[in-house]
């Protein structure tokens, strides 16, 4: 798919699924509120540029760069150019909240548009409302930020954690035809999310939960977890835990010679090739699967154009994982800029953006808001993984638990 | 019944490696009275050395072991000689311990900053096992010859530092020091000199812990939190006894698994805490150390 006929379907699909037609007229001030004038429209771009989760959000962070640079090349949204004022919030939540207040306060941006860790912007969310900035995540989950709903934060472009453990269960009911499913996630609210939505789509088709490990991030030893599992003798095993247990749980299934599918989701295995070298042993990965929120692999060739654009853009860096990721936020960003129409307020943008319904051309499923809707993807593909090649595996699985 | 056996036999070699870290943290205390808050962190940094001369510069293992453990004891030493040695020095002996304290949190940021420059934390690692083969079989219990390993080498060099202790010149040095180090300044014992060794050695033990544990746990940035259950397994044991360190790291790791098997996978991390509890409640010495001391202040 080109570039240029994916802008053209999406803008198609923002104008059919949207109340508004495009408004018509030209930009003339003055505006009601900070960060825009006649010739720009300003916006704070941040995640983490260092620390120890800096991987999460760099290369997304790029990816959301380079489209808004394409954008202004082809002329800017209502003949405004878009200027980024780029911070790092380290994925720390007492930097994140330090760095959204220097860009409301200091660099009078009209937008926000970052976060890549869900703690993190979860932390902003009380700034962001009661200074009534729209904050548009960039590739964090956010569920935490996104259930309930509030007006003026919109995220989960990659899917939130109900995404995960649900479309997890649709996958592993679906195409496993497994009716007995034990569960390894973390004992935290991440695990908590993937479960209550697995155990939703569980109940819908019909299938059984026989065991359900929940595990500290810290544990070093998944012997007693990985033996109850064992002996509830399952015919699949999802994993939802954070990589280092992923790859502890990986180990016992080497050691305990365990046949049964194991289906892992997408912050189990940041890195495949990564994942088989610190397992050791090629036959733990005889039947296993791990999702994705992305179209396609990440050399696959739905992502070619979105990696041809970031190599483009940065001809001197190789996109990680999660550079596609970045993307969807910053189209977000730009269609309902251009759906608010020539003289946009911050007010009028967050009305467009919950009126938005998209296709991205890099993730799994549409974005889609609504009045009472602020995660925007919900969907995963799933990929055979037998320690030296990747395969898709055919359909799109979705989430349907929306939480309480 | 199978059940009970494999935990008990992964718990057994969790325990190994508990004890050993452990190992590490009370010979400082016993000879400085220092407590190494960083002593998990010197275990990351260890294995993080020998990726850098396994995977950085190509070679092969042993010099990769070797350059960890060596580099470990020279951060050791020269952690005494520039910080500790100069807190020591200071007048205000009861402001020491709390000065002693915030150096060890100190360096265990240092060196969890330091090995994140060296690239190869965006992903977890590992290093090659170095008993390899395929699993061996004691009826249903299933054991990874590397497992057997770890308890081997833990118990080999285990051995070996009660020798070095007991026998050798150098370890009584120590000894003497620990015990008593006025008198030890009285008989000619350098005691400074003797502080720092003991530093540099407790480093390039928990060197060792980390080359036998990275196949084991894996490799991340922040493998140092593994300190906490090695403080566990030594205040179980008796802070001051050695044996009952080692016997505390031991029960500790059969423990959690069988609070995993027989309560919830949950309660594992609370495990060790709550025998922690019940042990200062019942022998705060620990279950294998003397009857407690008080000193006049």
């Amino acid at each position: 798919m080109t570039l240029r006929s994916l802008l053209a379907i999406a803008a198609l699909l923002v104008g059919i699924n949207t109340a508004n037609a495009f408004p018509v007229g030209a930009p003339e001030g003055p505006y009601k509120d900070p960060g825009i004038t006649d010739t720009e429209i300003v916006i704070g771009l941040f995640g983490p540029e260092s620390g120890p989760l800096r991987n999460f959000g760099f290369d997304a962070m790029g990816a959301a760069q380079m489209w808004y640079d394409m954008i202004n090349k082809t002329g800017g949204i209502w003949g405004r150019k878009i200027r980024l004022v780029i911070d790092d919030d380290r994925c720390d939540p007492t930097a994140l909240n330090a760095v959204i207040r220097k860009l409301v306060t200091v660099d009078k941006v009209f937008l926000l548009n970052g976060g890549s860790c869900t703690a993190a912007v979860v932390a902003g969310q009380e700034y962001v409302t009661r200074e009534k900035v729209p904050l548009i995540m960039l590739n964090a989950a956010g569920d935490g930020a996104l259930f309930p709903p509030t007006r003026y934060v919109f995220g989960a472009f990659g899917g939130t954690q109900l995404t995960v453990g649900g479309t997890l269960v649709d996958f592993v009911a679906k195409e496993l035809k497994a009716k007995k499913i034990a569960y390894l996630g973390s004992d935290d609210d991440f695990g908590a999310a993937n479960l209550a939505a697995g155990k939703f789509m569980a109940k819908k088709h019909g299938v059984e939960f026989v065991a359900v490990e929940r595990v500290p991030r810290n544990l070093v030893d998944l012997t007693a977890p990985m033996l109850r599992i064992r002996q509830a003798n399952p015919d699949a095993v999802i994993i939802t835990t954070y990589p280092q247990s992923a790859t502890l749980a990986m180990q016992k299934v080497s050691e305990f010679q365990l046949a049964m599918p194991i289906v892992a989701a997408v912050q189990a295995v940041p890195n495949p090739a990564s994942l088989v070298k610190t397992v050791g042993n090629l036959a733990a990965f005889k039947n296993f699967y791990y999702g994705s929120p992305l179209n396609d692999l990440t050399d696959g060739p739905r992502q070619k154009w979105v990696i041809d654009m970031y190599k483009r853009a940065f001809p001197d860096r190789k996109p990680t994982a999660f550079m596609a990721y970045g993307l969807p936020s910053a189209q977000a960003v730009t269609y309902a800029l251009m759906l608010a129409g020539p003289n946009p307020t911050r007010e009028s943008f967050v009305d467009a953006m919950s009126h938005l319904h998209f296709v991205t051309g890099v993730m799994a499923g549409p974005i889609e808001f609504g009045p009472d809707r602020r995660d925007g993807h919900n969907a995963s593909i799933f990929i055979k993984f037998d320690g030296t090649k990747s395969t898709r595996m055919p359909g799109v699985y979705v989430n349907e638990f929306r939480g309480k | 019944m199978g059940l009970v056996a494999q935990a008990v036999a992964s718990g057994i070699v969790t325990g190994a490696i508990y004890a050993l870290i452990a190992l590490s943290l009370v010979i400082l205390y016993k000879s400085t009275g220092a407590v190494n808050f960083a002593g998990g962190d010197v275990v990351m940094t260890a294995c993080y050395i020998a990726l850098l001369v396994l995977v950085g510069f190509g070679l092969p293992y042993w010099l990769a072991a070797l350059a960890a453990i060596a580099g470990l004891f020279v951060i050791g030493a020269g952690f005494d000689r520039l910080v500790i040695a100069r807190i020591v020095r200071q007048r205000h002996a009861h402001n020491s311990l709390v000065a002693l304290v915030i150096a060890t949190i100190g360096l265990s940021d240092l060196l969890k900053g330091s090995v994140r420059l060296f690239g190869y934390t965006d992903n977890v690692q590992t290093l090659p096992p170095q008993f390899t083969g395929p699993p061996l079989f004691l009826g249903n219990v299933i054991l990874l010859r590397q497992d057997v390993g770890i308890v081997g080498v833990t118990c080999v060099v285990m051995l070996l530092l009660y020798a070095f202790f007991r026998f050798t010149r150098l370890g009584k040095g120590l000894r003497a020091t620990a015990d008593n180090p006025r008198a030890a300044v009285l008989i000619g014992i350098p005691v400074q000199r003797m502080r720092m060794l003991v530093w540099a050695i407790a480093c390039g033990l928990g060197a060792i812990a980390g080359l036998l544990v990275a196949p084991k746990i894996l490799m991340t940035p922040d493998m140092g939190v593994i300190v906490i259950l090695a403080f566990a397994a030594a205040v179980i044991g008796g802070f001051t006894n050695i044996p009952g360190v080692i016997v505390g790291g031991f029960m500790l790791g059969i423990i959690e698994n069988l609070v995993g098997i027989f309560i919830s996978t949950a309660a594992i991390a609370v495990a060790p805490f709550i025998v922690i509890m019940a042990v200062l409640l019942l022998r705060p010495q620990g279950l294998f150390g003397g009857n407690p001391t008080f000193r006049k202040v």
